[in-house]
């Protein structure tokens, strides 16, 4: 614990004296790009999920930076339902497209998007307007129990010698899924799955020794492990997270390169908003990114910034074929044609 | 003892103008969003969660813990006096304190839910002070298996709440199970009975529902009849509980109290369950249950004591563990990480003042609730003296402005409608409806738990007689059941 | 007679549901799958609804819907209702809000034009400040931005 504030120190530092430069800079270019008529009432960020959770948690600490180098008023709406499907229909869909509405969402959207919004609207009716930070899904394990000292390879042995006996954390039709249907068809392991409403609830799940494996972010279940209830065991992203040096990745642990799953949050605006107005939200969002507080506050959530994505050139870019490739392990799973 | 030790750094913290302030605040705020039909704390917490930031970490903790609590208290306001619920968790409390309004006693049911809500607010913080850390270890255990068991009993409870025609009442729980299946299985994350239609995917809205069936119906059936002027013609006899109706009531209080804290505890718990379980506990224990839906002052003193002693139940997983119970909690806790904080097991000892003070916060703004709220049962009485032609029209205004707050969707005005007209139809053909209510609120956590638990278990439905927790309930269960089936006979037709 | 066709309502009800829950699939390899409860829920409404119809008439409920003039406030009321819900997206809050109060006070309970439209003006600038300003929540805007 002691390692993580020395190490959120050094970064807050190491970003505080560029970023105060860039913070005027920054400034300087959201006066220059603010349209006379705009905005003239509260600006709507929306959250397709419930209040307190790590996107409402993300959302309203970007709006508290955003109302404090942009002087507009944001009013932080959460539309919840269907697993985020009501406001990503919403978004897409009904929104009106004046630049009053903006959603702060995740590449969960995609999945929507693409499974389960029958042709009515698709992942390109949402324009990204701002990169806030990525999550990495993390294998989460006991501290007490027959499981308690076992790593990743371990525990998947132990499901290939005993199948159907390691309960595993999961949230139904999401990455959560996905990652464990990649273990058990690469490995041939095979695991019992229990279906929670969210990640947080498999934490909680593993806590009280009632699943053996969880999935979560470092938010959710980062109060449990500094008190030793539960432990990382693997990360399923490219490289080991910053703050959890000793955590190996699942590649590093099972081999091959295919283990990546993460949330992407960024805000996006409906397809149609003029673009003096997209282009001034944007940048009031970059603004409060490069801002160090709001900083310090994500990396304290353990999230990061993935390298592909802070480049505002190159963004959307990215956002696309990110989004691509998750269509083709749809594909390839045989969830798409 | 370390409690009574970090309770003084509690009062220490919470006792100072800023934070009293807040404290009191915060208390107001919830008893008006609570007497308001329809907005419920969660709406409330999500709109003034931001106003907090301007705070420190204790006073916006202290005051967004105080509207949780002081909802509950002035949620049985218009359920008493209009047979409206401010929320859900007052449902239960519109059956018999909304008849005692009827026969003029207003004023002793308002009473009487605002010293149960105290006792109980109380209680539950005494035993939160002491034992939180150990109930919250064992309350972590509790899983799917426990929880299905859990719900098993209360809907075994639900079918003690049927008066009148069991086929009828079996009829009304079997239509809750149905409206709770519309929307997308959480077990496997398919689409059911929402037949494309993106409003009905994220499934039908509880405070939709209860509004409609309790609060749309409700005006229905008054502005049919030509109603003398006021709404209750009775002239109101009195302000106070009589000494009959404190005897009646304590024990209801104590054991709303207990049940409701248990409630609080596990996940899918919460105020709802808690207010509809106790009522179902006091019509089971007590000696006249035909009293019960007619003014029945037992069925007030018990759901409202258990509503506030379940807010307790739950905040402790939230400050020991940083585990939430429900959406309201996980807000709070939400809440927590946007002040910087970070919960978990070890926020006791890493913020003992935050710890502490909200604790602290919690008896001081149950003493100022019960203050606020004893002397306002004189004011709000005085509401029932309003032409009801000119109650009504804004009594829907604020139900709608409500409804709209859960979800910011038109679509729920509609399904308030059309619950509305199907329970003013169903009412006049003898049909109860708060089966259906409580059956549509636990139908999807006993399914969800069932099969969590048979997914989650190797050996099939073996496990539900392998936990022990799990056993004893479903034993409960069974046994309460083979006693109705029993007393049948003397009782219902 | 009304309750006679309720039932026969029920029996439907449940049929559809039924079915339909039987598409869903009922066992699968983990236990239930989507369909069973619901399943098991038209069952019940289906073997309510024709328990009810089989009663005797002596055992039926006559129901007292309203006649003439009371019918009218019933009918008022949801029609009141029914605007609101359909005007907001077009309307806005305010003015939606405005027009149904009208509506109820004037013609459900027949108070004074005068009255009414004060009444409703009161009514909606109190909601509107107390939730739209004071608490900060989004009401929906109508074309004229409020």
């Amino acid at each position: 614990m002691k390692k993580n504030t020395i190490a959120l120190a050094l970064l807050s530092a190491l970003l505080a004296t560029p970023a105060a430069a860039q913070n005027d800079d920054a400034k300087a270019e959201l006066v220059r790009l603010k349209p006379n008529d705009f905005p003239t009432a509260p600006i709507e960020y929306t959250v397709v999920y419930p209040a307190g959770g790590g996107m409402d948690v993300t959302a309203r600490l970007l709006a508290k930076y955003v109302e404090k180098w942009s002087d507009h008023r944001i009013i932080v709406n959460n539309r919840t339902g269907g697993a985020g499907m009501v406001g990503h229909a919403y978004l897409a869909t009904q929104a009106k497209p004046d630049g009053y509405t903006v959603g702060i969402i995740a590449n969960l959207m995609w999945g929507d998007a693409m499974l389960r919004a029958q042709g009515r609207w698709t992942y390109t009716d949402l324009e990204p307007i701002g990169y806030l930070n990525s999550d990495a899904l993390t294998w989460v394990g006991p501290t007490e129990g027959p499981y308690k000292d076992m790593s990743v390879k371990q525990l998947v042995e132990t499901a290939k010698d005993k199948p159907g006996t390691l309960r595993v954390a999961t949230v139904p039709g999401s990455m959560w899924d996905y990652l464990i249907e990649q273990v058990e068809t690469n490995t041939g392991a095979k695991v019992l799955r229990v279906p929670f409403q969210g990640g947080g609830a498999g934490i909680n799940a593993l806590a009280g020794g009632n699943v053996d494996i969880a999935q979560g972010f470092y938010s959710e279940f980062r109060g449990l492990a500094d008190a030793g209830k539960v432990r990382p065991i693997g990360v399923a992203a490219s490289e080991r997270l910053s703050f959890l040096k000793d955590t190996p990745t699942m590649n590093e642990a099972l081999g091959g390169n295919e283990y990546q799953w993460f949330v992407i949050r960024f805000a996006v605006v409906p397809k149609g908003a003029p673009e003096d107005r997209k282009a001034y939200l944007g940048a009031a969002i970059r603004a409060a990114m490069k801002d160090p507080e709001l900083v310090a506050e994500y990396l304290k959530a353990g999230v990061y910034f993935d390298p592909k994505l802070t480049d505002p050139s190159r963004m959307q870019a990215n956002l696309n074929a990110y989004a691509e490739a998750e269509r083709a392990f749809y594909v390839k799973t045989g969830r798409l044609k | 003892m370390e409690a009574i030790g970090g309770l003084l750094t509690g009062f220490g913290v919470i006792l100072t103008l800023d934070n009293l302030f807040v404290c009191f605040l915060g208390s107001m705020i919830g008893t008006l969003v609570g007497v308001l039909p329809g907005v419920g704390p969660l709406a409330a917490l999500a709109l003034l969660l931001p106003i907090t930031f301007t705070m420190t970490p204790v006073g916006g903790m202290v005051m967004l813990a105080s509207i949780f609590y002081g909802a509950m208290y002035g949620g049985s306001t218009t359920s008493i006096l209009l047979n409206i619920p401010g929320e859900a968790a007052s449902v239960v409390t519109c059956l018999d304190g909304h008849q005692m309004a009827k026969q003029g006693r207003a004023g002793a049911a308002l009473g009487i839910a605002a010293i149960g809500s105290f006792v109980a607010g109380t209680l539950g913080v005494i035993v939160m002070t002491f034992f939180a850390p150990t109930i919250a270890t064992v309350a972590i255990r509790f899983g799917p298996p426990e929880n299905f068991a859990l719900m098993v009993l209360g809907i075994v409870c639900t079918l003690f709440m049927i008066t009148g025609s069991p086929v009828k009442g079996a009829l009304m729980v079997a239509l809750g199970f149905l409206a709770a299946a519309v929307g997308i299985d959480v077990v496997n994350g398919r689409e059911r009975f929402t037949f494309g239609s993106v409003d009905l995917s994220a499934g039908i809205e509880l405070l939709a529902v209860v509004i409609g069936l309790f609060g749309v119906t409700e005006v229905l059936n008054n502005v049919e009849k030509v109603v003398k002027s006021t709404l209750v013609a009775e002239r109101i006899r009195g302000l106070w509980p009589t000494v009959a109706d404190w005897r009646a009531s304590w024990r209801p209080m104590l054991r709303g109290s207990g049940l409701g804290f248990l409630l609080g505890l596990v996940p899918g718990g919460g105020p709802v369950t808690a207010s509809f379980m106790s009522y179902a506990l006091e019509k089971r224990l007590s000696a006249h249950p035909d009293g019960f839906g007619k003014g029945a002052i037992e069925g007030v003193a018990g759901p409202e004591s258990a509503n506030n002693a379940a807010v307790a139940g739950s905040i402790i997983p939230v400050l020991s563990l940083g585990i939430p119970s429900n959406a309201v909690t996980a807000l709070l806790l939400g809440a927590l990480v946007i002040h910087g904080v970070q919960p978990g097991p070890l926020f006791i000892t890493q913020r003992p003042d935050l710890f502490w003070g909200i604790v602290a916060s919690m008896y001081v703004g149950n003493v100022l609730l019960l203050v606020l709220n004893l002397p306002l049962v004189g004011l709000w009485v005085q509401f029932l003296r309003i032409p009801y032609r000119v109650l009504f029209p804004i009594v829907l205004l604020l139900s709608i402005v409500g409804v709209y707050s859960a979800n910011k969707n038109v679509f729920d005005l509609w399904v308030m409608l059309g619950f509305g007209v199907a329970g003013y139809v169903l009412s006049k053909l003898k049909y109860d409806l708060a089966p259906f209510v409580i059956a549509f609120v636990l139908a999807p956590l006993l399914e969800q738990s069932l099969r969590q638990s048979l997914a989650m278990s190797p050996d099939g439905a073996m496990i539900f007689v392998q936990r022990p927790g799990t056993a004893l309930m479903l034993v409960s269960s069974a046994i309460l059941v083979a006693l109705m089936v029993r007393r049948k006979p003397k009782g219902g037709s | 007679m009304f309750e006679r066709a309720l039932n026969a309502f029920w029996i439907l009800l449940g049929a559809a549901a039924a079915t339909y829950a039987w598409t869903l699939g009922l066992i699968g390899a983990s236990g239930p799958e989507s369909g069973l409860f619901p399943f098991l829920a038209g069952l019940i409404i289906m073997g309510a609804g024709v328990v009810l119809l089989l009663r005797p008439l002596s055992e039926h409920v006559a129901p007292d819907f309203p006649r003439g003039d009371a019918l009218w406030r019933v009918l008022g009321v949801i029609a009141g209702l029914a605007f609101m819900a359909i005007s907001i997206p077009f309307l806005g809050f305010a003015v939606a809000g405005f027009i149904t109060m009208v509506i109820l006070l004037h013609t459900v309970e027949k108070s004074s034009w005068w009255f009414s439209l004060a009444l409703a003006l009161v009514a909606i600038v109190v909601v509107v400040w107390l939730f739209g300003w004071i608490l900060g929540m989004a009401l929906p805007r109508g074309p004229w931005g409020w």
